[in-house]
C-alpha cells in the first residue's frame, strides 16, 4: 500500500511538475533590443536547426527549440521563424493579418508556389489558407501569421518570418499558434495544440 | 472442494461449486487477469481500429482488463458452475476464502462488503484530495504558472472526478451496504452477488482513473462536454471506461438496494418504522437505478464518436454538443442527489440518536426525501441556462429548481424539531452533523442564488458555482461521511475512535473548511471563472488564503486517517456493544458482531426513535418470531 | 405548546428579529456585481441584492437556533443519560413551515421570470412573454445593433455585420444602444461572459445564441470565457473593452473597416462551420 503510494506520488510529481525549459532571448548583434530564433517543424523528427530526440511526441507538429521564451522589459524583441510546416488553413481568416508589429509588417523569405524563392515586406497574407501556423501574443496584441512551405520548394528548405514587437512592463504572457495544426483531432485543436509546450508558451518579460 | 455443512457458525448463504475452477480466483487472479485482459483488448483495438487516435485500443484495453479482473476475482465461478451443472452445495462460513484475506478477495458478506467499500473510499478520497491539494498550490500564483495549464487542467479533472467516484457511495457503499440488513432485520441483502458487484467495479474504475495521465490526461472537467472532449486524447478514455463501470456500480447497486429493502423486512419492520438512514438509501437508490443508465448511454456515445467516427456530438457533422450536455446533465442532477439522499439520512439518523428525542415529524421527513428524489429529475437544465436554450425552458426549470428547495428545507425542519428541548450529547458523530446543516445551508442558500436565471448570469461558471458545490459536497455529503464513520466504527471495526482527537479533528476540519471555501464565494463575484489556471492580480491574496486554508482542511483529515489507522490496527480495547446507548436494533447486537446478523429473525416491537416513552418496548425482539416451522426469508440459505 | 416551549420560542424569535436586522443592514452594504452599466446588470445586481437580504434571516435562524439548542437543551454534564421529551411531530407547525418556504421560494422565482422577461424586452421570447401573461415592459422601437461574437480556441473575435462584417479583436459598444449579441465558436464550447454589462452567453460550435443587452453608461468592461474551453480557458479573459459614446465608437468602427479592408474575411454567417473537422481529412 505505502509501496503504490510512493509510486504514485512519484509519477504524480514528475507529470505535473514537468516544464519545458526556457530560452532566454539574446542582444541583437545591431542596435537595441534581442533576438530570438525559433523553428516550427510538422513533425519533431523532422527538426533541422533545433532536433529535439528525446521528445516523447516525435510526430507531433511543435514550436522548436522549446516554447517558454524569456525577454527583457520595455525593449524590442525581434523573433525569426523557420516555418517548415505545410499549409494547414485557418478557421478565422481574420488570424491571417499580423498586428500588433512594429511597422505593422513582417519580413517574409519564402517559396512561391513554383518553388522560386522570393522575398517581401508583407502586412497580412492574402490567401488564409496558406499560413502553416501562427505567432501570437493576445495579451500583448501581437498576432503574426507564419506561411505555410510550399510543396514545390526544395526538401529541407524553410519559409523565414521576421517580425518586432515592443514589450512594456514586465510580466508573462502567454503565447499560442491560431491555426488548428493538431493533426487528426477534431477541430485540429488536440494533440500539439492542447499541450503546453508545442503550439504555445509563455513569453516571460523581466 | 464440497465441505459437509459443519455445525452452523456463520451465515449458510453462500455456495460454493463442488469442482473448483483450476485456477484459484482470488484478487491476484483478478489483477493477473487484467493485465491480459488489457493486452488482449489492446491488440484487438489496434487492430480493428477505424481511425489513428488510439482510442479503440485503449477503451477495449480497458473494457477487457475490467471484465477479465471481475472473472478472475471470481465472479464467473457460481455462473460457470451452474452452466456446467455441477452440484452446488451450501458453505458454512459464507466465503471462499478466511481471516484477514476475506477482506482483499470477493466476499458475498455484507459486512465484509461494507468495510471493503470503507477502505476503498478512503483511499480514493485520499487520491482526490492530493490532486485539491497539487490545484491549490498551483493557484498561489497567477503567473507563472507553477503547474502547466494543460495539466493543471488534467489535475482539476483527476480530482473532480474522482471525488465524484467518491462521493456517488461513499454512503451507500460502507454504511448501506454493511448496516440496511441490520435495520431491517434480514441475515442478508436480496441480492450478494451483485452487492459484491457493486463494490468490486469501483477498485477497476479508480485504477483506470488513475492511468489517465500516463495517456497524457484529461482537460475537460468532470462534465465531459464536447467538442472539447472529442479533441482530447487517449487520456479522456479512462473518463469514459471509468464512468461507465461506477454508473453500472450505481445501477447494480440501486437494483439490490431497493429490492432488499422492499422485500426483506423482517416482521415488525413496517414502511414506517423504518429507520430514516435507510430512507436516505432507498430514495438515493432509486435516483441511481434510473438516472445511471443514461449516463452509461451517453459514454458509450462518446466513446463511439472517438472509435468508429459517429458524429453524435460534433455540430458541423450533423451532431450536437447539446446532446451531450442535456444527457450528461439528465444524470447529473439526480447524481447530486444521490450524494445528498443518504447524508440527509444519516444526519437525521445521528441527531435523533443524540438528542434522544423521536425524530419529529417522520412522516413529512419521508416526504421530503421522496419529494427531492421525484423534483431531482425536472431540474437538470438549470445547467444549462447560459447555454442557449430555448428561452422559454427558462421559466419552468427556474421554478422547479426554487420548488426544490422545500423538500430540502423539510429536512431542516425535521433536524429542528428534533433538537428542540431535547437532550443534546455533543459527541463527535453529532458535532459533524450540526456542521453538516451549518455548511448545508450555506450551500443551499448559494444554490437559491444560482436558480434564478438572471442573477445565474454572473454567477454560472464562476467560483460562486464551485463554492456552491463545495459547500454542498464536502460541507454536506464529506462532514455526513465522517459523522458516520465516528458513529459506526465501534460496531463496524469493533475499535472506537479516539473521541478526543475527533473533537480536535472536528474544529480544525470546520473551520478550515469555513474559512477556505466561504471567500471563493466572493471570488465568484468579483469575476473569476472556474476551471482556470490564472486569475487577475488582485485576487491573489484571496486565493493564496483559501490555499493555505484548503492545506489546513487536508492535514486534519490526515489527522482523521491518523486516529482510524492507530484505533483499527494498533488498540486491542475492544469497543462496549453500544458506546452511544442509541435505541436502533444494530447497537443492540453485541461488538464484535458475529458471522450471522441475527441467530432468529427479530421482530419489531417499536420504533427505532422511541425515546423519552418509558413504557417503550425495545426496537426488536430478538428471540425472533414463534417457531411455526414455516422459517422467513433471509434465515435460511438461498436455496439452491 | 407548553409554558417551557413558549418561553424557548419567544427568547428565540426575540435574538432572531434583532440579529436578523443587523443582518440585513450589513448585507445592504455589501457591493454586488455586476453592477449599472447596463439595463441587464442592474436588473441582476438588484436580484442578488434581494436574495442577499431574505437569505440572512434565513442564515441568522437557521445558525442562531442550532447554538441555541446546542446550550439550552444540552444532555446535564455527569449525570446519566437521560430522554428528551417524546415528541414526534406537529401538524400545523409543519405545514407552516413548508407554507412560508413554499412562498418565499414562489416569490423569488417570480420575481426572477419577471427580470428574464423584462430584461429580454422586445426580443423573440415575446411570445412566451406574452404566454406568461407579465405583459413586458415598454418596447423600444428601433434597431438593435447586432454584434456577433466568435469564440475560437482561445480568444473571442467580435464583428459587426451593420458594419459589412468588420471583425476586431476587442469589443466596442456605444452608450444608450440596444444591442443585439450573436454569440458563437468556431470550434468547442466557450461562453462569452461579458462581466460589469451583467452577460453570459455560451458559444456553441453551429450555433447561434442570441443574447440581448441596453447599454447605458460608458466605461470600460471585462470580457471572459466562462466554460472551461481548453489549456487556455483560464487566459481567454480581455480587458480592453468599452462602452463608448457614439461619436468615439462611429470613429473607432471606421477604423475597423479600414484595417479590415485588405483582409479576406468570409461573409458574415449566424454559424460558421469549420471545414474540415478533422484535420487531415
Amino acid at each position: 500500500m505505502a509501496a503504490l503510494l510512493a509510486l504514485f506520488a512519484g509519477f504524480a510529481t514528475s507529470f505535473v511538475f514537468h516544464f519545458p525549459p526556457t530560452l532566454t532571448a539574446q542582444p541583437t548583434t545591431v542596435g537595441n533590443g534581442v533576438t530570438i530564433h525559433l523553428e516550427t517543424v510538422a513533425a519533431i523528427s523532422d527538426a533541422i536547426a533545433f532536433p529535439r530526440p528525446e521528445d516523447p511526441h516525435p510526430d507531433w507538429v511543435s514550436y522548436l527549440p522549446t516554447t517558454v521564451l524569456k525577454v527583457p522589459a520595455n525593449s524590442v524583441v525581434t523573433i525569426s521563424i523557420d516555418q517548415e510546416d505545410g499549409a494547414s488553413g485557418l478557421r478565422n481568416p481574420y488570424w491571417a493579418k499580423a498586428q500588433g508589429i512594429i511597422g505593422g509588417t513582417f519580413h517574409m523569405s519564402y517559396f512561391d508556389d513554383t518553388g522560386a524563392p522570393q522575398v517581401g515586406d508583407f502586412s497580412e497574407l492574402p490567401d488564409p489558407t496558406s499560413l502553416g501556423h501562427s505567432f501570437a501574443i493576445p495579451d500583448l496584441g501581437v498576432f503574426v501569421p507564419l506561411l505555410g512551405i510550399s510543396d514545390a520548394a526544395p526538401a529541407g528548405s524553410h519559409n523565414e518570418i521576421t517580425f518586432s514587437f515592443k514589450t512594456g512592463k514586465a510580466g508573462i504572457f502567454r503565447w499560442q499558434c491560431f491555426v488548428p495544426c493538431g493533426a487528426g483531432s477534431i477541430y485540429g485543436n488536440g494533440n500539439a495544440m492542447s499541450a503546453f509546450g508545442y503550439m504555445q508558451g509563455t513569453l516571460v518579460v523581466q | 472442494m464440497a465441505v459437509a455443512p459443519a455445525v452452523d457458525d456463520g451465515p449458510p448463504i453462500i455456495q460454493s461449486s463442488e469442482r473448483r475452477i483450476v485456477i484459484p480466483t482470488n484478487i491476484l487472479t483478478g489483477i493477473a487477469l487484467a493485465a491480459v485482459g488489457y493486452w488482449a483488448g489492446a491488440q484487438l483495438g489496434i487492430s480493428f481500429a477505424l481511425n489513428d487516435a488510439g482510442n479503440t485500443e485503449v477503451l477495449l484495453g480497458y473494457t477487457f482488463a475490467s471484465i477479465m479482473f471481475l472473472v478472475g476475482i471470481g465472479f464467473a465461478n457460481y455462473p460457470l458452475a451452474r452452466l456446467f451443472g455441477w452440484r452446488v452445495t451450501p458453505q458454512p462460513a459464507g466465503d471462499d476464502h478466511d481471516g484477514p484475506w476475506r477482506y482483499l478477495n470477493l466476499s458475498l458478506d455484507h459486512k465484509v462488503i461494507g468495510v471493503q467499500y470503507l477502505v476503498a473510499m478512503l483511499m480514493a478520497m485520499l487520491f482526490g484530495g492530493i490532486g485539491a491539494m497539487l490545484i491549490r498550490t498551483s493557484l498561489l500564483v497567477p503567473d507563472p504558472p507553477i503547474v502547466a495549464p494543460d495539466k493543471y487542467l488534467t489535475l482539476v479533472s483527476m480530482h473532480s472526478v474522482m471525488m465524484i467516484f467518491v462521493a456517488s457511495a461513499a454512503i451507500v457503499g460502507p454504511f448501506g451496504n454493511f448496516f440496511v440488513p441490520y435495520m431491517i432485520g434480514t441475515n442478508r441483502m436480496a441480492f450478494p452477488r451483485l452487492e459484491a458487484l457493486s463494490f468490486w467495479l469501483v477498485p477497476p474504475a479508480i485504477v483506470i482513473l488513475l492511468a489517465a495521465p500516463i495517456f497524457g490526461g484529461f482537460q475537460t472537467g468532470w462534465t465531459g462536454y464536447t467538442p472539447l472532449s472529442e479533441q482530447a486524447d487517449q487520456g479522456f478514455d479512462s473518463y469514459i471506461v471509468g464512468f461507465t463501470l461506477i454508473g453500472l456500480a450505481l445501477v447494480v447497486s440501486g437494483v439490490n438496494m431497493l429490492t432488499t429493502i422492499i422485500q426483506l423486512r423482517a416482521p415488525g419492520m413496517t414502511w414506517t418504522r423504518l429507520p430514516i438512514f435507510v430512507w436516505g438509501v432507498f430514495s438515493a437508490s432509486i435516483l441511481g437505478t434510473f438516472a445511471a443508465p443514461i449516463l452509461a448511454a451517453a459514454l458509450v456515445m462518446q466513446g463511439l464518436d472517438r472509435t468508429v467516427n459517429t458524429t453524435f456530438f460534433i455540430s458541423s457533422a450533423g451532431g450536437s454538443p447539446y446532446l451531450w450536455e442535456n444527457l450528461f446533465w439528465f444524470f447529473g442532477h439526480p447524481e447530486v442527489y444521490i450524494f445528498i439522499l443518504p447524508a440527509f439520512g444519516i444526519v437525521l439518523e445521528l441527531i435523533v440518536h443524540f438528542s434522544r428525542k423521536p425524530l419529529w415529524g417522520y412522516r413529512t421527513a419521508v416526504v421530503g426525501l421522496l419529494g427531492v428524489t421525484l423534483l431531482s429529475w425536472f431540474v437538470w437544465q438549470h445547467h444549462l441556462f447560459m447555454s442557449g436554450i430555448a428561452p422559454a425552458l427558462r421559466p419552468f426549470f427556474m421554478f422547479s429548481t426554487e420548488m426544490i428547495s422545500i423538500p430540502t428545507g423539510i429536512v431542516f425542519l425535521v433536524a429542528f424539531g428534533t433538537m428542540w428541548r431535547a437532550r443534546i450529547s455533543m459527541t463527535v458523530p453529532m458535532l459533524f452533523s450540526l456542521g453538516f446543516l451549518f455548511n448545508f445551508l450555506i450551500g443551499g442558500l448559494s444554490g437559491v442564488f444560482l436558480s434564478d436565471v438572471p442573477s445565474d448570469t454572473t454567477l454560472h461558471g464562476s467560483y460562486f458555482s464551485m463554492a456552491h458545490f463545495h459547500f454542498t459536497i464536502v460541507g454536506g455529503e464529506i462532514f455526513a461521511i465522517v459523522a458516520a464513520i465516528y458513529y459506526w466504527f465501534p460496531k463496524m471495526t469493533g475499535r472506537m475512535l479516539n473521541q478526543t482527537w475527533g473533537k480536535i479533528h472536528f474544529w480544525w476540519m470546520f473551520i478550515a473548511f469555513n474559512l477556505a471555501f466561504m471567500p471563493l464565494f466572493a471570488a465568484g463575484l468579483l469575476d473569476m471563472p472556474r476551471r482556470v489556471s490564472t486569475y487577475a492580480v488582485s485576487l491573489q491574496t484571496l486565493n493564496d488564503w483559501v490555499s493555505v486554508w484548503a492545506f489546513i482542511l487536508f492535514a486534519s483529515m490526515v489527522l482523521f486517517a491518523i486516529n482510524i489507522i492507530w484505533s483499527w490496527f494498533f488498540t486491542f480495547k475492544v469497543a462496549p456493544a453500544n458506546p452511544w446507548q442509541a435505541r436502533s436494533i444494530e447497537w443492540m447486537l453485541p461488538t464484535p458482531l458475529g458471522r450471522r446478523n441475527f441467530e432468529k429473525i427479530p421482530v419489531f416491537t417499536g420504533g427505532p426513535y422511541d425515546y423519552g416513552n418509558p413504557s417503550a418496548k425495545p426496537a426488536a425482539d430478538l428471540g425472533g418470531p414463534p417457531d411455526r416451522g414455516m422459517g422467513s426469508l433471509g434465515a435460511e440459505p438461498a436455496p439452491s | 405548546m407548553s409554558r417551557l416551549d413558549r418561553t424557548h420560542a419567544l427568547r428565540l424569535l426575540v435574538a432572531w428579529a434583532v440579529l436578523s436586522v443587523v443582518g440585513v443592514l450589513i448585507a445592504m452594504q455589501v457591493h454586488l456585481p455586476p453592477g449599472d452599466q447596463s439595463t441587464q446588470a442592474t436588473d441582476e445586481t438588484s436580484l442578488l441584492q434581494l436574495m442577499l437580504i431574505i437569505s440572512t434571516p434565513v442564515f441568522v435562524g437557521v445558525v442562531l437556533f442550532i447554538l441555541y439548542s446546542v446550550f439550552a437543551f444540552r444532555q446535564t454534564r455527569g449525570a446519566a443519560l437521560e430522554d428528551g421529551p417524546p415528541s414526534y411531530g406537529n401538524f400545523r407547525l409543519q405545514v407552516a413551515w413548508v407554507a412560508i418556504t413554499a412562498i418565499i421560494v414562489l416569490l423569488l422565482a417570480v420575481i426572477g421570470i419577471n427580470g428574464l422577461t423584462s430584461s429580454a424586452a422586445e426580443t423573440n421570447f415575446a411570445s412566451s412573454q406574452a404566454a406568461l401573461g407579465t405583459g413586458g415592459s415598454a418596447t423600444t422601437s428601433g434597431h438593435r445593433l447586432q454584434v456577433q461574437v466568435i469564440g475560437q480556441q482561445w480568444w473571442f473575435t467580435y464583428r459587426y455585420p451593420d458594419f459589412g462584417g468588420a471583425e476586431s479583436l476587442h469589443l466596442m459598444l456605444p452608450v444608450n444602444t440596444n444591442i443585439e449579441f450573436h454569440v458563437t465558436s468556431t470550434d468547442v464550447v466557450h461562453s462569452f461572459w461579458a462581466y460589469e454589462l451583467g452577460v453570459k452567453a455560451d458559444a456553441n460550435p453551429g450555433v447561434d445564441n442570441i443574447t440581448y443587452v441596453s447599454t447605458v453608461r460608458t466605461g470600460a468592461f471585462t470580457v471572459r470565457c466562462a466554460e472551461l474551453c481548453g489549456i487556455w480557458h483560464g487566459h481567454m479573459a480581455d480587458t480592453n473593452n468599452a462602452v463608448v459614446s457614439q461619436a468615439d465608437f462611429t470613429t473607432w468602427i471606421a477604423q475597423v473597416q479600414k484595417d479590415n479592408s485588405d483582409l479576406n474575411l468570409p461573409p458574415y454567417s449566424p454559424i460558421y462551420f469549420p471545414h474540415p473537422p478533422i484535420k487531415g481529412d
